[in-house]
């Protein structure tokens, strides 16, 4: 054998490597499934797109994504079903976690959606913070949440699990970076992608 | 000297391949976007292209096969990075990581400019030492066939 046939074998098998990794290393879970009972989900269940989205409360693209969301969804109540789940970056973000719980127990509380639109709209503000905790218990007053309640559901073990249930659930989804969304179960990772397919669902 | 450099190169660009290949390709192009350089459809054909160029430069530095031409797409790997990372530190665009190896690794933009800069220099070194670069390569071994 050749140099030049050595080194389209060496090609071939890089490739056929690569894609056998890919074929047995694929994500376990090919698909999430919509929870409509879900506390963290608005819209219309039997709506045409439906969105679930991972999110980290502390990462700037997704307040730019819910922000974003948001406003669409005003455009389109009855269109969209949408969906949050938990995917904290805690190597990135120190305050990924607890802004996690929080929102956590406010779904508990029926306050997930209110609690979040405060989150978002002052993540620039606590993220810098070395303790964001005061800001988001005063955050939770604000909504109406039970104090006592919301102090026994950050204690919980409970919360903690779903909140790392669902990131181990997108990480056998493949996901790496947040925000990531799947709009009919198609995997999109971005703002940006995400008003691109959201053009081929709702063509101007 | 030149034979460990050659190699450590080589894996730079494998892991860095590999890291992209073995994950979604939307991830990737996640971080392209971050970047604000090119339009949609060529950030898709790069997320989708550019971890394959990477993994078979990598694989043909470290064996040492067609040696100074994988070693030029090394370099012009490594120029590219710099200018990509450069132009975003340039225009303050809010990255929080590099994305340079995908999950692997979390780097700052600021890291690897520096980086991506000494590689660079490093592998325009290889390419000027290559008769000592191609020791134990492939290259030598088809020579002498």
């Amino acid at each position: 054998m050749n140099k030049l046939q050595s080194s389209l074998v060496i090609v071939g098998v890089l490739v056929g490597l690569i894609v056998g990794a890919k074929f047995y290393l694929a994500p376990k879970a090919k698909k999430v499934e919509v929870n409509i009972q879900d506390a963290r989900a608005k819209g219309n269940p039997q709506a045409r797109v439906k969105i679930i989205e991972f999110v980290d409360f502390q990462c700037p693209a997704c307040a730019y994504g819910l922000k974003y969301l948001k406003t669409f969804f005003d455009q389109h109540p009855n269109d969209l079903y949408i969906q949050v789940r938990y995917f904290p970056l805690t190597n990135m973000h120190h305050h990924a976690m607890i802004s996690a719980l929080f929102s956590e127990c406010a779904a508990r509380q029926g306050k997930f959606w209110a609690l979040d639109d405060q989150m978002i709209s002052q993540q620039a503000q606590w993220a810098q913070l070395i303790n964001p905790q005061p800001v988001f218990q005063s955050m939770a007053s604000q909504v109406g949440m039970d104090m006592d309640q919301l102090n026994v559901c950050l204690a919980s073990e409970n919360a903690r699990k779903v909140i790392n249930d669902e990131k181990s659930l997108g990480q056998s989804l493949g996901i790496t970076s947040t925000p990531t969304y799947f709009v009919n179960n198609k995997m999109v990772v971005g703002p940006k992608s995400l008003a691109d397919e959201l053009k081929n669902h709702f063509p101007q | 000297m030149y034979v460990i450099l050659r190699i450590a190169i080589g894996c730079i660009f494998i892991l860095s391949g590999l890291g992209k290949l073995l994950s979604p390709y939307q991830n990737f192009l996640y971080v392209i976007q971050a970047y604000q350089l090119l339009p949609s459809w060529a950030e898709v054909l790069t997320a989708q292209v550019f971890p394959w160029i990477e993994l078979i430069v990598g694989v043909f530095v470290l064996l040492g096969l067609w040696t100074p031409w994988a070693l030029r797409g090394a370099l012009l790997c490594f120029g590219i990075f710099v200018v990509v990372v450069g132009q975003a530190l340039i225009r303050a665009l809010p990255l929080e990581s590099c994305g340079c190896f995908g999950e692997l690794v979390h780097l700052k933009p600021q890291t690897v400019i520096v980086m991506d800069s000494v590689s660079l220099v490093l592998t325009y070194l290889l390419l000027k030492g290559l008769t000592r670069t191609r020791k134990f390569s492939l290259d030598v071994y088809f020579d002498n066939v």
